[in-house]
């Protein structure tokens, strides 16, 4: 069942009044096109499509759903609309448009802006160990400034990687990909657990998803600054647990990123969800300051941690 | 009021079950619902669960403990609730209005009054036999009233499920009425789809039906039909009542109104939201509305 591959909508597809282009992404739970509307604007379009439930043979258009599936089928659906829901509300310039919702082909589509430009993930790459602090810095800052509408929405991402970071033309990135930000919603349906990139969730979303909060996407955050340093993501936060191998980034790289910022993102991935930065905010603030001092400043800056936390855990 | 009834409904092999039944009593009155929505058009089944809740709905605001004239409420409701369909069509801006048949009797003061569009039917058995049955707003039963057709050309008929009257869709229905009918002790009323009148022959229903243990009978029947519907088998739903004397003594499963209050309604829906078989599912209704949430909070933000 796990190795079923859905195919995509062919090129040229007229799909309700969008044309398709070709495929951009395929994941497990849906398929992502690029897509032209009538008067020719290129948009992104999700397809829900599910590959342990719905299967769409070679030249087929609307996928098979078995009896037995029909139930977990559209119940994911339900999830698919948690997820339009929460992007419908959220305007800003740092988290991806919804523009249009409807249903085809026996199954829902999320039409989205489309944006030219790369995933951070792709710009680690190939920019591989030559990745600069005010870059990250820059990128992050302003991402956060997304996130906070989403947490301001009562809403969690709980899938930030740099895969699902998008970086515009003009640098300004842009959140994608919320179909992990259905919350509790999936947590006993086995069939669609949720799906979340390993190296990037919080422990509490392996063990304990009562504990999630917005620390638990602060944790996936400090995650990604890390593989923007290191190119693969920390060792996943589960085995974490059990035997933790992650050399801290203020190890790992000193000498060649401040100490301040280093320490940043050693904060975020604390396992203990209340040792972290607590929300976006006191995250935002400490990155947008400049740090470019020696070593002295990294104890008054520690020092200064310690304060913070306390405050943070206070004011929670 | 002393009666005994049962109504099921299942999906046979289709996809999804557009055929919706329920019942709901007062102390003196009883409504008995059956709609089949028309797969072949958009929303079926949403027609079908509209005019059913719409219904009963009305029902349990008028009859307090009985409605004033029971053919002027039939009348009514089956009219309102065709409106009702096209209301929906038109706020959700539908190219193609949704349709349902429909299929409804009241009984008060002992006498049924029933009024039905379309090919889902009633039928009254009394001693065990019919004593009368709806005829189909079907062009076959048209032509079988004109003598073009035989009973049993018209079974295999390819036209037979052409219906020419249904609430929804774009022509206002023709409703027909029946007299009343004053029920005895022991009169079965059965409505059924045809899902399940249409496997069998009618002598099969009657007596599967005549003996007026609904709660064996019913189930009994529709296996039968399920049976003879093969792999194509169509929604089935059948409902039947048993109608007793109030003075007989005690009869095992039977309702007995007298001691209702006044003003109290009991209702028994079934077939929404493909409830039984998952409680998570989502009804169609469900994901168009989700839809045009989603769309609503888009705009509104844009």
């Amino acid at each position: 069942m796990a190795t079923q591959q859905n195919c995509a909508l062919p090129s040229g597809f007229q799909l309700d009044h969008y044309r398709v282009e070709r495929q951009l992404s395929l994941g497990g739970f849906s398929i992502v096109y690029l897509a032209y509307d009538q008067d020719g604007t290129p948009v992104a379009i999700k397809e829900y499509l599910p590959n342990s439930l719905a299967l769409r043979a070679e030249g087929e258009v609307t996928p098979h759903v078995t009896e037995a599936h029909q139930g977990a089928f559209r119940y994911g659906m339900k999830c698919f609309f948690e997820e339009g829901r929460a992007l419908a509300k959220l305007v800003h310039p740092n988290v991806v448009r919804v523009l249009n919702f409807f249903r085809a082909n026996g199954t829902v589509y999320m039409v989205m802006q489309f944006e030219r430009g790369r995933t951070l993930h792709d710009y680690v790459q190939k920019n591989k160990g030559n990745i600069r602090e005010r870059f990250i810095r820059g990128v992050f800052t302003r991402m956060l400034n997304g996130l906070r509408e989403v947490h301001a929405h009562k809403l969690l991402h709980l899938d930030i990687k740099p895969s699902n970071i998008y970086l515009r033309a003009d640098g300004t990135p842009v959140l994608l990909d919320f179909g992990a930000a259905r919350q509790t919603l999936m947590s006993d349906t086995p069939i669609l657990k949720p799906m979340y990139t390993p190296g990037f969730a919080s422990p509490e979303q392996f063990t304990n998803r009562d504990a999630l909060g917005p620390w638990s996407d602060i944790y996936s955050v400090g995650a990604s600054m890390y593989a923007c340093l290191a190119g693969t993501s920390p060792q996943r936060s589960d085995e974490r647990l059990k035997h933790d191998t992650v050399v801290p980034a203020t190890k790992a790289w000193a000498g060649q990123y401040s100490p301040h910022f280093l320490a940043t993102i050693d904060w975020c991935l604390q396992l203990d969800p209340l040792k972290r930065p607590q929300s976006c905010f006191a995250l935002q603030k400490v990155l947008a300051q400049r740090h470019r001092e020696a070593p002295p400043q990294q104890k008054s800056w520690l020092e200064g941690l310690g304060t913070r936390l306390r405050t943070m855990i206070g004011r929670s | 009021m002393r009666f005994t009834i049962f109504q099921e409904s299942r999906v046979g092999k289709r996809r999804t079950n557009q055929d919706r039944v329920a019942y709901s009593y007062t102390r003196d009155a009883l409504l008995m619902l059956l709609a089949d929505g028309m797969g072949g058009h958009l929303y079926g089944e949403v027609a079908a669960q509209i005019s059913v809740q719409f219904i009963a709905q009305s029902f349990q605001q008028e009859a307090k403990p009985k409605v004033t004239d029971p053919v002027l409420f039939l009348s009514r409701v089956l009219s309102n609730a065709h409106h009702a369909i096209l209301d929906y069509a038109f706020d959700k801006h539908l190219s193609d209005i949704p349709r349902t048949t429909i299929v409804a009797c009241l009984i008060q003061d002992g006498i049924a009054h029933w009024a039905h569009a379309g090919d889902s039917r009633l039928y009254l058995i009394r001693k065990g036999r019919l004593l009368t049955q709806t005829r189909d707003h079907s062009r076959v039963q048209l032509m079988l009233d004109q003598g073009l057709l035989d009973a049993e050309s018209a079974a295999v008929h390819p036209g037979r499920n052409r219906i020419f009257s249904c609430l929804g869709g774009s022509h206002p229905p023709q409703i027909e009425f029946s007299r009343g009918f004053p029920l005895g002790n022991g009169d079965v009323v059965a409505m059924c789809s045809d899902g399940v009148w249409g496997p069998l022959d009618a002598d099969t229903l009657v007596k599967g039906l005549a003996d007026g243990k609904v709660m064996e009978s019913v189930p009994r029947v529709m296996n039968v039909a399920e049976e003879l519907g093969g792999a194509q088998c169509d929604n089935m739903s059948l409902i039947a009542m048993t109608w007793h004397d109030d003075h007989q003594g005690d009869i095992p499963d039977t309702v007995s109104t007298r001691t209702m209050p006044f003003d109290a309604v009991t209702t028994q829906m079934e077939g929404f939201g493909r409830g039984k078989r998952d409680q998570e599912d989502l009804s169609e209704d469900e994901i168009e509305r989700a839809i045009r949430e989603i769309n609503a909070a888009i705009h509104k933000f844009k």
